[in-house]
């Protein structure tokens, strides 16, 4: 004798067409949450590994310095405002500091790149502290610089992709025309570091006529310090802007909770909508065999049984949506991701959306428990079928 | 459900190899078309590659018709070639298609616009890092390669730099970056022969 289980499955592929439309339907709005619960997860993570890749919790730079930034990237190297170099001194004496390191970037125009020229950045950093700090690195190929002052380059790993540069190669920085030779290729770090061409600050400093002045300072904080007490006593330095990565990642969270409380809003009506399916579903299929239930109740099924056998059918139904869903999400996770990117103003480097058992089980549980909400009344009408009446609508 | 989650897993794949390595994209794909073909009405974007195409078997091939062998990890048989068919109304007018290639200082990234049949309508050095990059960016070097086709640079020795017939003919513009201009010969040729292998398949002119 058939189970209550098998007869469930079985009744789903009754009307195979419906079945798979709500199975579409709701496997849709599971590949909708997870990918919305996935980036939740995955934003917070991707901005944690960027900020955690610099090496340091503060950057100091000159005041006005964002703006700067802008005209670095639009105009190249010039009208750029520079820290001095001494300030390298203040801030190590510091008590709650545990190290700093320079850095100096200078862009310059290279008419050649593409139809109407563009910008090629070079950041020179210390190799004394900056490889200490960035201990996340790993080269490809080669190693830092053999001096501070050597016409050396490192090169990201997307930057020598494009450039197609090995160890031992060479670059030439146009504008000033000085010949670089490339000592090392780093591994790909899914972050800004990728396509970046690291010189020695001093020889920046030489090839750019910017002896003694500096674009950063980043600064490593003791492991106990306080960094609210250190970045007060840094905003009293003159002429300096104090970036806390700390203030930029809560800031950065704010702006994207906005849009978190939007993607869940979303989220949520995507469920509404599959639980609406669900209810649809189960009750038209409930109505369909108002006599065959009769006939069931007939020949001895209690009300429960009756309940049981469409609570049965929408839990299957839900799984397999459920189910159906979160395959649709890892997939698919690629291209949410670019989706994703396109859409934030900001996105740090890495993957968005991050999909782990949590997010999947809550994922699934959500699914299931909406739909056998939805399918709790079908069943319940089911359940209340009475049936002489329905034995009767039959014969009629 | 079955065709809906095979056509979902080849969507997959393909964009999988589409993120894998870097190719040699147009910067401005609506621009640089309107310009090298002013009577375009559009075009169709394809992505290749010989590892997606005919495998080793295909890069033993392109190597040997180069007669020079890939060289550093960057010329391999993954790297995406983005293929930019031509349209004017429903007709073909051409194709534009890029490759990155080694030079002196950095990446060069030549590309070539030819016509149905093969023939160079238009050549165009995207990016150069080169102390003779003016020259070799100028029209006047790209007008040396306008009419040649295949069949005029079969002969091109890649690694000794030496031509015969048509090929002969082009100047070098800056003697002195000899190698960035074997660098852009070589990459023509490589062009040339991976449009051959990719749409042409052996119909030359």
């Amino acid at each position: 004798m058939m189970s209550l289980w098998g007869l469930a499955w079985r009744n789903l592929f009754r009307k195979k067409t419906r079945t798979t439309l709500t199975l579409l339907a709701l496997a849709l709005s599971a590949w909708v949450l997870a990918s919305l619960l996935g980036f939740n997860r995955g934003y917070r993570k991707a901005l944690d590994r960027d900020i955690d890749h610099m090496g340091f919790q503060v950057l100091l730079t000159a005041k006005g310095c964002p703006y700067e930034a802008a005209t670095l990237m639009l105009k190249g190297g010039t009208g750029l405002r520079y820290l001095k170099e001494d300030m390298v001194a203040t801030v190590h004496d510091r008590p709650e500091v545990a190290d700093v390191t320079p850095m100096l970037m200078q862009a310059v125009f290279d008419p050649n790149k593409g139809e109407s020229g563009g910008i090629t950045a070079y950041l020179g950093v210390d190799p004394k502290t900056f490889p200490f700090l960035k201990g996340t690195l790993e080269f490809r190929q080669g190693g830092w610089f053999k001096a501070p002052a050597a016409r050396e380059a490192v090169m990201g790993y997307e930057a020598a992709e494009l450039e197609q540069r090995e160890v031992g190669d060479k670059l030439l920085i146009p504008e000033i025309n000085e010949e670089i030779k490339v000592v090392g290729i780093l591994k790909r770090t899914g972050t800004q570091d990728d396509g970046t061409i690291f010189l020695p600050i001093q020889t920046v400093q030489e090839l750019f006529k910017k002896q003694g002045q500096l674009t950063g300072l980043g600064i490593k904080v003791k492991k106990d310090a306080d960094i609210d007490k250190l970045e007060e006593q840094l905003y009293n330095l003159p002429d300096v802007q104090v970036v806390s990565l700390s203030q930029v990642k809560s800031t950065i969270m704010n702006l994207v909770a906005t849009a978190r409380v939007i993607v869940m809003s979303v989220a949520l009506i995507a469920v509404l909508i599959a639980l609406v399916g669900v209810i649809n579903t189960v009750l038209m299929s409930v109505f369909e065999r108002y006599e065959e239930i009769g006939v069931l109740k007939s020949l001895g099924a209690m009300p429960l049984d009756v309940f049981r056998l469409v609570v049965y059918e929408t839990f299957l139904l839900c799984s397999a949506g459920g189910a159906l869903g979160v395959a649709f999400s890892f997939g698919f996770a690629q291209i949410t991701d670019q989706i994703i990117r396109r859409v934030l103003p900001y996105a740090p480097t890495g993957s968005l959306v991050a999909l782990d058992v949590a997010v999947i089980g809550v994922t699934f549980l959500v699914m299931v428990g909406a739909g056998l909400l939805g399918g709790l009344y079908p069943a319940f009408r089911a359940a209340r079928i009475r049936p002489i009446e329905a034995i009767r609508s039959e014969s009629l | 459900m079955k065709k809906l989650l095979i056509a979902g897993a080849l969507v997959l794949a393909a964009t999988a190899s589409l993120w894998a390595a870097v190719g040699c994209d147009l910067n401005d794909p609506d621009r640089d078309v309107k310009r090298i073909f002013p009577e375009s009405t559009g075009y169709k974007t394809t992505y290749l590659s010989i590892k997606d195409g005919g495998g080793l078997q295909q890069l033993a091939r392109v190597i040997n018709r180069l007669g020079d062998k890939f060289s550093g990890p960057y010329e391999n048989i993954d790297v995406p070639y983005t293929l930019y068919e031509i349209k004017k109304g429903a007709a073909t007018l051409g194709y534009i298609h890029g490759v990155n290639q080694k030079g002196t200082y950095g990446g060069i990234q030549v590309f070539l616009a030819l016509d149905p049949q093969g023939v160079i309508r238009g050549f165009y050095i995207q990016k150069l890092t080169s102390r003779a990059a003016t020259q070799l960016r100028s029209k006047s070097f790209a007008r040396q390669f306008i009419g040649l086709s295949l069949k005029d640079f079969d002969g091109y020795n890649v690694p000794f730099g030496r031509a015969e017939g048509p090929v002969a003919a082009i100047r070098n513009p800056a003697p002195e970056a000899v190698w960035d201009f074997r660098a852009v010969m070589r990459a023509v040729k490589k062009n040339l022969i991976l449009m051959d292998e990719f749409v042409y398949h052996g119909a030359k002119p």
